[in-house]
């Protein structure tokens, strides 16, 4: 069990290393927000649940699954919230030429 | 478990740093808002590990959801009043 | 459903509570009570969420999460940045506001995607290169959403 926890943490922890990297090399604030929805929708999500796991099936089990639930229903809504503000003060993703 | 736990906090902690740095150098407002919206998602993943730790998952996870709610309604003030005012000055 | 809204609340206090005295438990069930007795009533016409739809769509948007996290990872490692971002316009006929905040969310949860804005009919998706774009525009996520709402029969 505790192996278990300990891979899926692992997992979460290599989803959250590459969207630190996404978030220094992508070069607008449109395509830096993809990495920070890969940091938390699968990240944190995954060393939530890996915690999750380590605790067993006693009531800490649950109590980690509705941050976990939390986490999921709040970061969309506030990537969305800021991006629409980038988008409405007149901000515009950079589109590479290149074919 | 218990030193893998400190490994997580430690790169934990290591992530963060790599945002502060686009909430300090971050060209647009709204970068430094996104970076800002990164850090608060590994404070409370950071919480939540700190309490598997310490075997007190119960308090740290009232603490973790009170983080939790706290960014999300100043990240959606944030978000709003950049929507109003617009990003004329940076 | 007034009803199953104050057994799901009871229960949200008893799993984050850490007392179970009987003043701790009855003092969740009065919050409860009060709670869905102050919260507006839905509307007369709104369209019901069917958790059976609800539990089989879970799986199959964490399953699409987790393929296209592998491949935006993919992309961000890569030495060239190969990425190809644009915005679309998306125009769906899912129409009421609970399907369309639940369209919204899967498109921003889903790394590749994120919804810029929003008006009735028509989203303004931001897409980092075109093949994440592939399960929104085939249409399938919209699909999928609207299985998820069905007709208000009685209660």
């Amino acid at each position: 069990m505790t192996w278990l926890a300990i891979f899926i943490i692992a997992v979460g922890l290599f989803f959250l290393v590459v969207g630190s990297i996404g978030i220094l090399r992508l070069p607008d604030v449109f395509s830096r927000a993809h990495a920070l929805s890969l940091t938390d929708s699968l990240g944190a999500a995954f060393v939530l649940a890996g915690l999750a796991v380590y605790e067993g099936f006693t009531v800490n089990f649950l109590r980690i699954v509705v941050v976990l639930l939390l986490v999921y229903l709040m970061n969309p809504v506030i990537s969305h919230a800021t991006l629409r503000a980038a988008y409405r003060s007149g901000l515009r993703p950079s589109v590479r030429e290149e074919k | 478990m218990n030193s893998f736990l400190v490994f997580v906090l430690f790169t934990l902690t290591a992530l963060m740093l790599v945002y502060l740095y686009r909430v300090v150098r971050g060209p647009s407002v709204f970068d430094r808002v996104l970076g800002l919206n990164g850090i608060s998602t590994k404070a409370i993943v950071l919480l939540v590990v700190l309490g598997s730790m310490f075997e007190r998952v119960d308090m740290f996870v009232d603490i973790s959801t009170g983080y939790a709610l706290l960014n999300l309604v100043g990240a959606l003030a944030i978000a709003k009043f950049l929507e109003e005012r617009g990003a004329a000055r940076e | 459903m007034r009803f199953l809204s104050a057994i799901a609340l009871f229960a949200l206090w008893m799993v984050l509570s850490a007392s179970y005295n009987v003043a701790h438990v009855a003092l969740g069930a009065v919050v409860a009570i009060i709670v869905v007795w102050l919260s507006p009533k839905a509307a007369p016409n709104a369209r019901r969420f069917s958790l059976t739809a609800a539990i089989a769509y879970v799986p199959w948007l964490f399953i699409r999460v987790l393929k296209s996290g592998f491949h935006v990872c993919g992309l961000i490692l890569k030495p060239g940045l190969p990425i190809k971002p644009e915005l679309i316009k998306h125009k769906t006929e899912l129409s009421s506001d609970g399907e369309l905040v639940v369209l919204g969310n899967s498109i921003t949860l889903t790394p590749g995607t994120i919804t810029v804005e929003v008006a009735a009919g028509e989203l303004i998706v931001h897409a980092i290169d075109p093949s994440s774009q592939q399960d929104l525009v085939s249409g399938a996520l919209d699909r999928k959403v609207g299985q998820l709402f069905t007709a208000k029969e009685s209660g």
